[in-house]
């Protein structure tokens, strides 16, 4: 199968614009981070500051390097799906086809049918918390090690959980929490409260955890090198010989693994709450008697 | 330049931060999962049509098959009838041309009887004829005189006559 000209510039400027973001991600952090010894364990840099009703927006790296990330992730679904066909002569089809069955199966294995709309959902979690993540991986903040990032997600995941509530009508609703007796109410309020808090900072503590352990090793490998090679001469005494090695040892676990799986974990917590908070018989029963009534009110108006 | 606190809450930081999910969940339903999913569903549209078509033509050959097979064995009974037909037509005229022939021969005998029947009479006729004529000459010579061979002739024929009908 040969490609046009015209088609080949337009996936060198798809997979130019995927790597772009994150190109311009590492110049500003460059650019931007101050240069120093010490050890600080900090949020994000503050850019720039937006006045605003109730509280100001600090525009941060988390905030910059998560609409990175949405940039990227764009442009390879538009990389993805350049040059689709019925016959699917190209290999990055055969990945979309392969990444939209994976995702369809994970979502309708744990979810059920009901649920097909959340596939792409499911998806952007997975993708924009594992991409953010990762970013920490080519010397970015992490937006995932941002709480307010992660805290949106979660509180829009609460949002969806509420909704597939509240479609048994509020009284269901109402009811639900006083569920298996009615002791338990406060305890029910509480942990659906919980739910958004515990997922954001489960999330956010892991990520952030990980990048304060792996600044930690690295500052004490630091001090153990000038500590035992410190008598070396000029600047071989300087080198901190000690953190080559060990550290790519851990940033493998804390920023590729463990991003990976605490994506993976919130995309199935979201998941088995909103299925949970759904309660498919009772919304059935209910669209039945909805329909007995409708149907006996259009008898006794025909009568 | 300043930094964040390690933890610090911002509404609007969450309120963007949740947009953006939304955005990646747009972005993700609209630019990838649409158009792959279109074409999937176009190619098991057209697998199913192949399918389909493929049935068809399965079915059709196999009404054909049906059809010449029906065909075959009618054709093998029509044969049968054909070839019984035929021997019996065969035995029919071969029993008709022997009887014929029989007949012919018959006749043929028959007639052959006859003819033998009319030479032999016709020679025992030319016999006597020839005995009565060489006896007159022989009695004429030997008496010496002409006899009246009408007379004579008349005894000689009833001579013979017993003569001949006593050898028949």
């Amino acid at each position: 199968m040969k490609t046009s000209k015209a088609f080949k510039a337009l996936d060198i400027f798809y997979i130019v614009m995927m790597i772009l973001p994150f190109a311009a991600g590492i110049v500003l952090k460059v650019l931007t981070s101050p240069a120093s010894d010490d050890i600080n364990i900090t949020g994000a840099l503050i850019y720039f500051t937006i006045h605003m009703p109730i509280q100001d927006l600090p525009i941060t790296e988390a905030q910059v390097n998560s609409l990175l990330v949405v940039i990227s992730v764009t442009f390879i679904c538009l990389y993805l799906t350049h040059g689709l066909s019925v016959k699917a002569h190209l290999k990055r089809q055969v990945a979309a086809e392969w990444l939209i069955e994976s995702a369809s199966k994970l979502v309708n294995g744990s979810m059920g049918e009901y649920f097909n709309g959340f596939i792409p959902f499911i998806s952007a979690i997975l993708v924009l918390s594992a991409l953010s993540s990762l970013s920490s991986l080519l010397g970015l903040y992490a937006p995932t090690s941002d709480i307010n990032v992660v805290a949106g997600w979660a509180i829009l995941v609460f949002i969806l959980i509420t909704y597939y509530r509240f479609k048994c009508g509020p009284l269901h609703y109402m009811k639900s929490f006083t569920e298996p007796i009615a002791l338990m109410t406060p305890m029910n309020i509480i942990s659906e409260i919980a739910t958004p808090i515990s997922m954001s900072f489960r999330h956010y503590g892991n990520i952030l955890s990980g990048s304060v352990i792996s600044v930690l090793i690295a500052a004490a490998l630091q001090g153990l090198s000038s500590k035992i090679l410190g008598w070396l001469p000029g600047f071989l005494g300087q080198f901190p010989f000690l953190r080559i090695g060990l550290p790519a040892i851990l940033s493998l676990y804390f920023d590729v693994f463990s991003g990976v799986l605490q994506a993976y974990i919130f995309a199935m917590l979201t998941m088995s709450y909103v299925s949970s908070a759904f309660a498919a018989d009772e919304y059935q029963m209910r669209r039945l008697r909805k329909e007995q009534k409708k149907l006996q009110k259009q008898v006794l108006a025909n009568k | 330049m300043q930094t964040l606190d390690v933890i610090s809450v911002n509404i609007w930081q969450i309120v963007i931060s949740l947009l953006n999910l939304l955005l990646m969940f747009l972005i993700l339903k609209h630019f990838l999962f649409k158009p792959v999913k279109k074409m999937m569903d176009k190619r098991r549209e057209e697998l199913e049509n192949q399918y389909k078509a493929a049935e068809d033509a399965e079915s059709i050959a196999q009404k054909d098959r049906e059809l010449w097979e029906i065909k075959l064995a009618h054709a093998d009974a029509e044969a049968d009838e054909i070839r019984s037909q035929a021997v019996t037509d065969a035995k029919y005229r071969s029993g008709k041309i022997i009887a014929e022939a029989k007949d012919k021969a018959g006749s043929i005998m028959r007639q052959a009887e006859v003819n033998a029947e009319l030479e032999m009479q016709k020679a025992q006729a030319g016999i006597k004829d020839e005995i009565v004529s060489v006896s007159t000459a022989l009695t004429e010579k030997m008496l010496g005189r002409e006899i009246n061979t009408d007379d004579h002739r008349g005894l000689i024929e009833s001579f013979i006559g017993d003569l001949g009908d006593d050898y028949d």
